[in-house]
């Protein structure tokens, strides 16, 4: 079998969440499969400017085929077409230039798709919302099979993506709860799916010992692991762990891995440590105390299967509904809705420490029994055995044209999101 | 904090979730929300306008302003019709003017002033209305918010005074059992200063168990002897203070000597009485240099 992995951004050096997902899924499709992945030039998701050359090269056993990014990305003209698109009535065009707005926008990938893409059995496009995954799909609909990685954002409500949806051989969802918004907004439920996610290669021995030594920790921590902004809940994090450090029998320190634009507040119980390596991420999160993830959107959060898979416990936020249903699944950790809350919590954490030990033991049977390599690649070799059987029923419907572009009776996005909630 | 009853490997995470919450709802009090205290206030505002639950006389006010405007107003002597003929353009005016007369023959031009007056007084009255009402509102949630807070600070005031309680009547249990026995009374006087040719180093001193305890040892419990000889054993017991271990006085590392701490002069290290007592319970608590602890 002949699989194309279509993602927006590949590269050992590429840290985000999808890419990484998309890079363990082909290292790890590639020992059952012939998997080739096409991705861009680019490494910067905020310009998709072409770093990397364009041509073919080979990343830990799976060939990598680049193309070049036709137009850059430009941060205003984006957010102003997401604007008239979530809050304003609008039309079918301003969504399909706003998808071009968000990018990477590759005419040679594209191309290749079209020319080339009877060649692959099946084309596994990552993140809905991108250009080359929206683009590409229309490309070889008979062939297209999504991991969406969707958010109960307002993106998901655009009225382009339904065909997209109703119309892709398949979709791989990351939990339950991705399925259910995907099939509330978009009305998908006849397309084959089912919800599979991926693993994480966890250490067998990771040393705490190390990572408190390098970076000169002592006592109890919460750790943060990912991308320092407000749209990952950092500045909410920051605010109620100040208001944590208020209480005067709290001892928990919190220690940030990541990066972002977000400037870390100055206090004495904060600390960041700036991005680490996966061995050193590993580290740190068995020597935390609890792991939190403040974000509101996610479709699946790796961090947190990865403090599973140590049985480190996780403090989630309540108003993201999967992470809500992962643990609430799992056993594996708390969820909050206010600051009385995670400081209640954090306090319950240090505490009693048969907490944090059995919510993680929890969690870690829950990752194991759902999220290890080996069920996960079952999971993907059993749907596409099965779709190798069957022929495709519906395909992706053709892209308005000119006067229906043009008709502005589509509603906001976010009305359309806020009303299936 | 919350205590779990869930200690089983097999936790269940809502159950615990559940008893926080719980327990955050009594540590507060009562928990309301912004939209439960704005319900609550709402509910007194209708009490609050239900006469046959208050008797004020702002609500009598009320109903008198609103009674005003509501009857109708001696049709001659309020309105003017000429209202019903205004205009900003000159020209129209005066062509309304001219026709008056013809359209009086039509319309009652009276009426219509009365009901173009009345509408006008109900808009101002209505907003008037609408004014108060808010404040009202806003008043009684405020007041709401107070009531709340009030009742969460009896709370605390009746729980403190009952922790108060317990602690006079622990105290009081603590002293009643404290038995007091009185030393004698030459045990608090403050012993002679020996003469300076009479010191000598303690050892020469203290060795006189058969000869009765020396004039500044007569005071001395049996806990201080134990202590004193646990010293001199450390010591080695034959040597005097300033002769055993003087990197000690430096400071070696591993050992407790704080870095500020002044050397005392000869002569004082000279009696093995009460002027090393300072250095000793320092190194017995393990000294000041040494925290096992620093949080």
């Amino acid at each position: 079998m002949k699989l194309a992995v279509v993602v927006q951004r590949y590269g050992l050096a590429i840290h985000g969440g999808t890419e990484l997902h998309a890079r363990y899924i082909a290292e790890h499709l590639a020992q059952h499969a012939d998997v080739e992945v096409l991705t861009t030039c680019a490494s910067d998701d905020r310009t998709w400017a072409n770093d990397y050359k364009a041509g073919v090269e080979t990343i830990n056993g799976v060939r990598v085929r680049r193309f070049r990014v036709s137009r850059s990305r430009k941060a205003a003209a984006s957010a102003q077409l997401a604007d008239i698109v979530f809050h304003q009535t609008h039309s079918l065009g301003d969504e399909l230039n706003w998808i071009e707005a968000e990018g990477p926008m590759s005419r040679s990938l594209l191309r290749h798709l079209r020319k080339h893409g009877n060649a692959y059995d099946f084309c596994l496009f990552f993140d809905y919302r991108y250009c080359h995954s929206f683009r590409g799909a229309h490309a070889v609909p008979s062939r297209a099979i999504l991991v969406p990685r969707a958010e109960r954002d307002e993106a998901i409500g655009a009225q382009v993506f339904r065909g997209l949806f109703r119309g892709a051989r398949a979709i791989l969802y990351n939990s339950p709860e991705e399925r259910s918004l995907i099939q509330a907004v978009t009305a998908n439920t006849q397309v084959p799916g089912v919800v599979v996610g991926a693993g994480a290669d966890v250490p067998q021995n990771p040393q705490p010992g190390r990572f408190r030594q390098k970076h000169n920790i002592r006592g109890g921590f919460a750790i943060y692991i990912g991308r320092i902004d407000e749209r990952h809940g950092c500045a909410d994090l920051f605010d109620l762990f100040q208001q944590y450090c208020g209480q005067p029998s709290s001892k928990l320190s919190l220690v940030l891995v990541g990066d972002g634009p977000l400037a870390v507040p100055t206090h004495p119980r904060i600390k960041h440590v700036g991005v680490l390596d996966e061995a050193g991420k590993f580290d740190a999160l068995a020597a935390a105390e609890v792991l939190l993830v403040p974000s509101r959107y996610e479709s699946l959060s790796r961090t947190a299967l990865e403090a599973w898979a140590l049985a480190r416990p996780v403090l989630a936020n309540a108003k993201s509904d999967v992470l809500k249903g992962q643990c609430l699944r799992s056993n594996g950790g708390l969820c909050y809705r206010n600051a009385e809350e995670v400081i209640a919590m954090l306090q319950a954490f240090e505490q009693h420490r048969w907490l944090s030990g059995s919510l993680g033991k929890s969690g870690r049977q829950y990752f194991r029994d759902h999220y290890d390599w080996r069920v996960v690649e079952r999971k993907y070799h059993d749907m596409l055995a099965q779709l190798q059987k069957a022929a495709p029923r519906e395909t992706i419907e053709p892209l308005p044209g000119w006067s229906e572009r043009r008709r502005r009776n589509v509603p906001p996005a976010a009305d359309v999101v806020r009303s299936v909630s | 904090m919350a205590e779990f009853t869930v200690r089983s490997d097999s936790v269940n995470v809502e159950q615990i979730m559940e008893q926080i919450r719980a327990r955050i709802r009594e540590k507060r009090g009562v928990d309301y929300t912004e939209a439960q205290i704005r319900e609550l206030a709402a509910a007194r505002l209708e009490q609050f306008i239900d006469p046959d639950k208050l008797h004020s006389n702002l609500l009598r006010e009320f109903h008198r302003i609103r009674a005003e405007g509501d009857a109708p107003a001696a049709l001659d002597v309020t309105i003017d019709e000429s209202v019903l003929f205004e205009t900003h353009r000159p020209w129209l005016r005066s062509l309304r003017k001219l026709l008056r007369p013809i359209l009086k023959l039509f319309l009652n031009t009276k009426a219509l002033a009365a009901l173009s007056a009345r509408s006008k007084a109900e808009l101002v009255r209505k907003s008037h209305d609408q004014l108060t009402f808010e404040l009202i509102h806003n008043l009684v949630v405020e007041m709401t918010r107070l009531g709340i807070e009030v009742r969460n600070l009896a709370m605390r005031v009746e729980s403190m005074q009952s922790r108060l309680e317990f602690n006079e009547r622990r105290a009081r249990a603590l002293e009643s059992a404290v038995v007091y026995k009185p030393s004698e009374p030459q045990a608090f006087a403050e012993p002679p200063s020996p003469p300076v040719q009479e010191m000598r180093p303690a050892e020469e001193v203290r060795p006189q168990p058969s000869g009765g305890p020396p004039p500044s040892s007569a005071p001395e419990g049996a806990g201080q002897r134990r202590r004193r000889r646990r010293r001199r054993g450390r010591r080695g017991g034959s040597q005097p203070p300033w002769q055993q271990n003087p990197q000690n006085q430096q400071g070696q590392p591993g050992q407790a000597v704080p870095a500020t701490e002044p050397t005392p002069p000869q002569d004082l290290q000279m009696d093995g009485g009460p002027a090393d007592e300072p250095h000793d319970s320092e190194s017995d608590t393990g000294g000041a240099g040494f925290d096992p602890d620093p949080q």
